[in-house]
């Protein structure tokens, strides 16, 4: 079963554009199914944030993008192409930012590193790898293997955005780094998002600090999406509603709206509803609750009501 | 031009650089025919995506507060004035998040508008800024 049966929110995107789609991809360690029948949909020129708690996943499914992991059943198209069967032209077209933070070529200086990432490139933008490189303040004459974790992410970002890809696969891309070079590698995504036309693809734990970059959602559990749709839909859609209730109150039956998780004490209830907002508002007062506030949910917000949700149900 | 985005706040960002240049209006600290940043420069500076950038000034061109001079930039419109329009639209946003505020804490207009009276000549006059 793919995604579609399944999810809390609504995962279909519609008819794209997308620079990648999966179809009921399924990808299995021994006995863990690792993603369950996924059904991702990147609208071209998007930025999606992928969201969803440790082991979900998502590492699994940008490798599996990367073509640096073979997958069982389903289908995958990034840019196009198949990562199962052409992944060195998928690796090629894609600004990679991996998880992990140790180089394959862990003798090389940074500068070396650099000059042979300019070869593999025909689109390698030298000025602009210089440039970024004076931001990080990345030292040429470093040895990989002598990085920190901070310095290897800052290499690594320069290697994944001097190329100017179509698409950016960003695996948590300010792990490890301090405050001052998190926030100045959102300014560097903000300006290259304003120069270059790019799809993005980032998954990270830090969702509030990439939230104003991100237009689309997809929240990831067990390998599957429990919602993928557009921020400003989620924003407009998924709502909490504060509402004042008489002593024993009984919540109807039938809400316009999908409630996602449900709070409260004993007069007042805190629900989080899917759906129309004047519907949900008009159903909660004829069931006699004096709504008080609704208010959107931060993406933040948002992925904790779906999990927690999914984990009640 | 400052901005300094909340992500608490209810309003999506692009309505809060929207109001943000309208308040500078307001205070005279942009005047008609003033540059705004590139939207490269002030997404960059908010660390906001492009594209919000770019649909805020152009619903603001939509309202008539700006316009886009192709290859040069984004300006004040020549003809905006503040206190005839923007002066008063300001007021309703602002009253519209104070009474918002009030009803989620079970106030009513009235208890809102006495309030006010109350603290303002308390305080003094503040509403000129500080």
């Amino acid at each position: 079963m793919t995604d579609m049966a399944k999810a809390t929110l609504p995962i279909d995107l519609g008819s794209g554009p997308f620079a990648v789609t999966t179809r009921g991809l399924a990808k299995r360690f021994g006995s863990v199914r690792a993603l369950d029948g996924l059904d991702l949909q990147v609208p071209e020129g998007a930025v999606y944030v992928l969201v969803g708690p440790n082991g979900a996943g998502k590492s699994t499914l940008i490798r599996t993008l990367m073509g640096l992991v073979r997958y069982q059943a389903g289908s995958v198209s990034v840019l196009g192409r198949d990562p199962g069967g052409r992944g060195a032209e998928v690796r090629a077209s894609v600004g990679y930012v991996p998880e992990d933070y140790r180089f394959g070529y862990a003798w090389m200086t940074v500068g070396r590193l650099l000059e042979h990432h300019a070869a593999y490139h025909p689109s390698w933008d030298a000025e602009y790898a210089r440039e970024l490189s004076t931001r990080y303040e990345i030292d040429p004459g470093r040895k990989c293997h002598t990085l920190s974790k901070g310095q290897s992410r800052r290499v690594q970002l320069v290697l994944a955005l001097a190329h100017r890809p179509p698409l950016l696969l960003l695996d948590e891309p300010t792990d490890g780094l301090d405050h001052v070079v998190r926030d100045e590698t959102l300014s560097i995504l903000s300006e290259h998002l304003a120069d270059s036309p790019t799809t993005v693809v980032i998954s990270t734990h830090r969702v509030y600090e990439v939230e104003p970059l991100v237009d689309h959602v997809g929240v990831l559990s067990d390998g599957r999406l429990l919602g993928q749709l557009p921020r400003d839909e989620l924003r407009g859609g998924l709502l909490r509603y504060w509402a004042d209730v008489p002593e024993g109150w009984r919540a109807p039956s039938d809400l316009g709206g999908r409630v996602v998780r449900r709070s409260g004490a004993a007069r007042g209830i805190e629900w989080t509803v899917w759906g129309d907002r004047d519907a949900v508002t008009r159903d909660l007062s004829e069931a006699g609750a004096a709504v008080r506030e609704v208010a959107p949910l931060s993406v933040d917000e948002a992925a904790v009501a779906l999990l927690s949700g999914k984990e009640a149900s | 031009m400052k901005i300094r985005l909340s992500h608490a706040d209810g309003r999506p960002l692009y309505v809060q650089i929207m109001d943000a240049v309208r308040s500078g209006l307001v205070r005279g600290s942009l005047r008609p025919e003033d540059p705004l940043p590139s939207v490269r420069e002030l997404s960059s500076s908010l660390r906001v995506n492009p594209r919000t950038v770019s649909q805020a000034y152009a619903a603001l061109e939509r309202d008539g507060v700006v316009w886009v001079r192709h290859g040069k930039g984004t300006f004040v419109a020549p003809g905006v004035r503040p206190e005839e329009k923007e002066r008063p639209r300001l007021a309703r946003e602002v009253a519209r998040r104070a009474l918002a505020d009030a009803s989620r804490h079970g106030l009513a207009l009235a208890d809102l508008m006495v309030a006010l009276r109350e603290v303002d000549a308390q305080d003094g006059r503040k509403e000129d800024g500080r």
